[in-house]
């Protein structure tokens, strides 16, 4: 009953069917079965993986991998309750945000629905971060990685200045920092001393996964 | 030949005297910069508690909105003709002031589609506006928000054959304006509900989001035939169907939601004998194909940071499309040395130069491009683009 339950949840997501993923999600939930609950969460993890392959490779589009995100979030509010603490998280931590002067959160938001599900614990700072709220964030939080959000090259020069703040602060050694949005490269990445660079979504959270293997 | 033949000539894809060199100044920090004007520091008014409230009664007027939009538009005009443009493009947009505490000002532009505008002060003074949020992320909101600015709907497409033919009457005679009715369909579609939520109503609702796309198609139209009416030659629209890797939605998705309505775009612009240039950002590359069988006589933009290559994009579509483009405003026109943009510039005229269809540009307008790199940009394809093209 409950790998059929898995199934319906795990092609909900690959066929976006919002409904169908949900009814499974609260069929599992209502089981109350902890073992099933950690199955779920990790069936939700590898249809967003391939989901996000399918992107990657041309196959599948923005407003797609939105859907799914939107899915997987739906899902996660009926399974995230019943997870046991050591599961949540356990990938590592990761603040993320959109720096000062820049208000758009697409595909940041993207980013933490897929990072979440991939089990990173996600710390959102919003939009419109200022310099010290990345540092006090990463002094607090001491994540895996700081992932920082730019479309508008009139705000690009805020990634360098948070990366000298966290040089300046003897945090730039203890934190990863990843760095996307419309308006950024690999060579800006590079140029201001970024650990990497996400074209989109799904790169920085296989980024980000490979860094929490390590 | 003067700038409107070489434009036009260039449309035909056949080779005009040489390359021609089109303008994407609007930002009035570009503008103010070129012209060595003083900024008008809005955003400063705005935080003066004593004259906040008297900036946003008058501002709010018609009148008054329209003298000051005009006002930098005609200094885009004059920036691109001191530089040596042989056009520039001119897009009327219609805002009001709203007190916001969502904004970091406290204050918002509202355009009459359902979108917040954040207004922001560089440290010269002069003040960027960019898309904040959507106002209308519900259906019953968007469709309370569109019975409530009917009226407005109209203003603006009045004002928007005034602003057009004003600009033509004063400055067609040493400029080409290409009128441009923006912003487009799709982006006034989604913009006003948020993409996530206009997302889930394509699955969810697609009656609804069918409902809009109609909406804004015959609000489209009728902007397009405002922009028309002022007699201005090449007519720019657009939609920003791409992001940074590929398009934002499934192209058989955009071909079944939108085509019919681009079709009816160009089809309206062909019947008043004008070419139609479309603008879209991001990586559009699956789509080119779809901007021909739409009736598109040409593109615009091809950002570089979207992988979009303009040598790439003439060896795909040939002379099928005029190519408009595409020069870096992410490092080139903002930082880039006299150097870079004439080797930036060489490169674009030997991709998509030869037997015309191709006039040289930025690849997008935003605050921090600077006018002197623009002039270099301008000297460069001077220098380079005389016809015959050399390999």
């Amino acid at each position: 009953m409950a790998g059929e339950a898995l199934e319906r949840l795990k092609n909900g997501l690959l066929d976006l069917d919002m409904q169908g993923a949900v009814a499974a999600a609260a069929s599992i939930a209502g089981g109350g079965d902890s073992v099933a609950v950690k199955g779920a969460v990790d069936a939700v993890a590898d249809a967003l993986h391939t989901i996000g392959r399918r992107f990657q490779e041309g196959e599948w589009f923005l407003a797609e991998l939105v859907y799914a995100g939107e899915i997987a979030k739906e899902v996660m509010s009926l399974l995230s309750p019943l997870m046991d603490a050591g599961d949540s998280g356990a990938a590592g931590t990761v603040v993320v945000g959109t720096v000062a002067g820049d208000l758009h959160d697409l595909g940041k938001n993207i980013f933490i629905n897929y990072a979440k599900s991939a089990g990173f614990s996600v710390i959102d700072l919003g939009i419109d971060v200022p310099c010290d709220r990345f540092i006090a964030a990463v002094k607090e939080h001491r994540p895996l990685a700081l992932g920082m959000s730019c479309l508008l090259t009139s705000t690009e020069a805020e990634i360098g200045r948070v990366i000298e703040a966290l040089k300046e602060a003897n945090l730039r050694d203890t934190v990863k920092v990843i760095i996307g949005g419309a308006a950024l490269t690999a060579g800006f990445a590079r140029q201001a001393g970024a650990d990497a660079f996400a074209p989109d979504a799904v790169t920085g959270t296989d980024i980000i996964r490979q860094w929490s293997a390590v | 030949m003067d700038f409107r033949e070489r434009i036009l000539t260039a449309m035909e894809h056949e080779e005009p005297d040489r390359v021609p060199v089109m303008g994407l100044i609007m930002d009035p920090a570009t503008v103010d910069r070129i012209l060595g004007r003083q900024p008008a520091d809005l955003v400063g008014m705005l935080q003066n508690p004593d004259l906040a409230e008297g900036i946003v009664s008058t501002i709010n007027t018609n009148e008054a909105w329209n003298s000051f939009y005009y006002g930098n538009t005609a200094g885009a005009l004059e920036s691109a003709m001191t530089l040596g443009f042989d056009a520039n493009w001119t897009i009327y947009a219609q805002m009001k002031l709203h007190r916001d505490p969502q904004s970091a000002l406290g204050y918002a532009y509202y355009d009459p589609f359902g979108r917040a505008w954040e207004l922001s002060r560089a440290e010269d003074g002069s003040t960027a506006v960019n898309y904040s949020r959507a106002l209308c992320p519900t259906e019953e909101q968007w469709e309370a928000w569109v019975q409530r600015n009917a009226a407005l709907f109209d203003t603006m497409v009045d004002n928007t054959a005034a602003f057009h033919k004003r600009l033509v009457e004063e400055y067609g005679d040493r400029i080409l304006p290409a009128g441009y009715a923006a912003p487009g369909i799709f982006e006034n579609s989604w913009q006003p509900i948020g993409f996530v939520n206009f997302t889930r109503f394509i699955y969810e609702k697609p009656d609804f989001v069918r409902r809009v796309i109609r909406f804004h198609t015959d609000l489209y139209l009728r902007t397009m035939e405002a922009v028309m009416r002022s007699g201005v030659e090449v007519v720019l629209g657009g939609d920003d169907l791409g992001h940074k890797t590929g398009p934002m939605l499934r192209p058989e998705l955009i071909e079944e939601l939108l085509a019919e309505s681009y079709r009816r775009v160009s089809e309206l612009v062909h019947r008043s004998n004008r070419k139609l240039i479309w603008h879209s950002c991001g990586n559009v590359y699956k789509l080119l194909d779809m901007f021909i069988d739409w009736g598109f006589d040409g593109i615009i933009t091809m950002e570089p940071t979207a992988g979009m290559e303009l040598g790439k994009v003439r060896e795909l579509v040939g002379h099928r499309l005029v190519l408009v483009g595409n020069l870096d405003v992410s490092h080139l026109l903002v930082k880039g040395t006299r150097q870079e943009i004439e080797d930036a510039v060489k490169q674009a005229i030997r991709d998509a130069g030869r037997g015309g269809g191709y006039i040289l540009s930025a690849c997008h307008s935003h605050p921090y491009v600077d006018g002197e790199r623009l002039g270099w940009m301008v000297e460069a394809a001077h220098k380079h683009g005389k016809y015959p093209i050399d390999s």
